[in-house]
């Protein structure tokens, strides 16, 4: 059973938000603990996923936002 | 030639301001999947994503051209919650029911490569993908709105906690259970979860 406090770390520690001593800490950690190790790689898992489902707009929408800047530059 | 392409957004903003252009076509472009999502995920639709990601940008053209841009926090935690705070408002007067758009993904990869990947596993990842920004739909809104200002939003956990009004704790245990609910969701639903599809 993983400790809250140490899934919580986890959880900054794949957004790299943990603090280098607590990571170096983590980090030993998951190369002893078979659950937190597992727990770790389908936290990353999950985020490659997340970044996969991202969408994009089309580049018309783009084109937009730009000509829409540069016609402000021409006025002023 | 393009020259800004290792700038920070920060000296992207200030070439900007000065009057270069292309300086913030550099910041459009690297922020742009990011503030849309943001968007679509609440609006569901992607013309109506489209319209307010224009309105996004426009807000934040004008803020920085009349010299009111504070550059204190990240641009893109500021621009995802302009876009943010514009999807919400955007809700609120549509006064919708939260609806599950079914997608063609015709367009969900346009700007993804994924030469080296065989039809099949194309359409499995794409399939997957939408799935899952249907499933993020269905969690709790505590958990949904952590999962987007983290992941999609950028912000740290500690500015999640300063806007949403709770400690950091709460914060970082909401995304934990968003990401747990997620994986449940997606293996419940028998979606592929196949590491060896997504290795780099």
């Amino acid at each position: 059973m993983i400790k809250t406090s140490t899934q919580n770390e986890l959880i900054q520690y794949v957004y790299n938000e943990l603090a280098d001593d607590a990571c170096e800490q983590l980090e030993l950690a998951l190369t002893q603990d078979l659950e937190l190790a597992e727990s770790c790689s389908d936290l990353l898992m999950m985020q490659q996923l997340l970044d996969g489902a991202a969408k994009a707009p089309h580049q018309r929408a783009i084109d937009n936002i730009l000509n829409y800047s540069k016609s402000l530059s021409l006025q002023s | 030639m393009n020259t800004n392409t290792q700038l920070s957004d920060s000296a992207l903003i200030s070439l900007y301001i000065a009057g270069k252009e292309s300086a913030f076509e550099q910041l459009v472009n690297r922020h742009k999947n990011k503030v849309y999502t943001t968007i679509y995920l609440i609006v569901k639709d992607s013309y109506t994503a489209e319209d307010l990601l224009q309105d996004a940008f426009i807000k934040a053209i004008h803020t920085m051209k009349s010299g009111r841009y504070n550059e204190e926090g990240k641009f893109s935690s500021w621009i995802c919650r302009i876009a943010h705070n514009l999807a919400i408002d955007h809700f609120r007067k549509e006064k919708r029911s939260p609806m599950i758009t079914l997608e063609d993904g015709s367009n969900v990869f346009n700007n993804m490569s994924f030469s080296e990947d065989s039809a099949e596993s194309l359409q499995i990842k794409e399939d997957t993908h939408a799935r899952l920004r249907e499933l993020i739909q269905t969690l709790p809104q505590t958990q949904r709105e952590v999962l987007m200002m983290r992941h999609y939003a950028e912000m740290s956990f500690q500015e999640i906690a300063d806007a949403t009004g709770v400690s950091i704790n709460t914060a970082l245990g909401r995304m934990r259970y968003a990401l747990i609910n997620l994986r449940k969701k997606m293996l419940n639903n028998n979606i592929a979860y196949d590491k060896n599809l997504y290795s780099e």
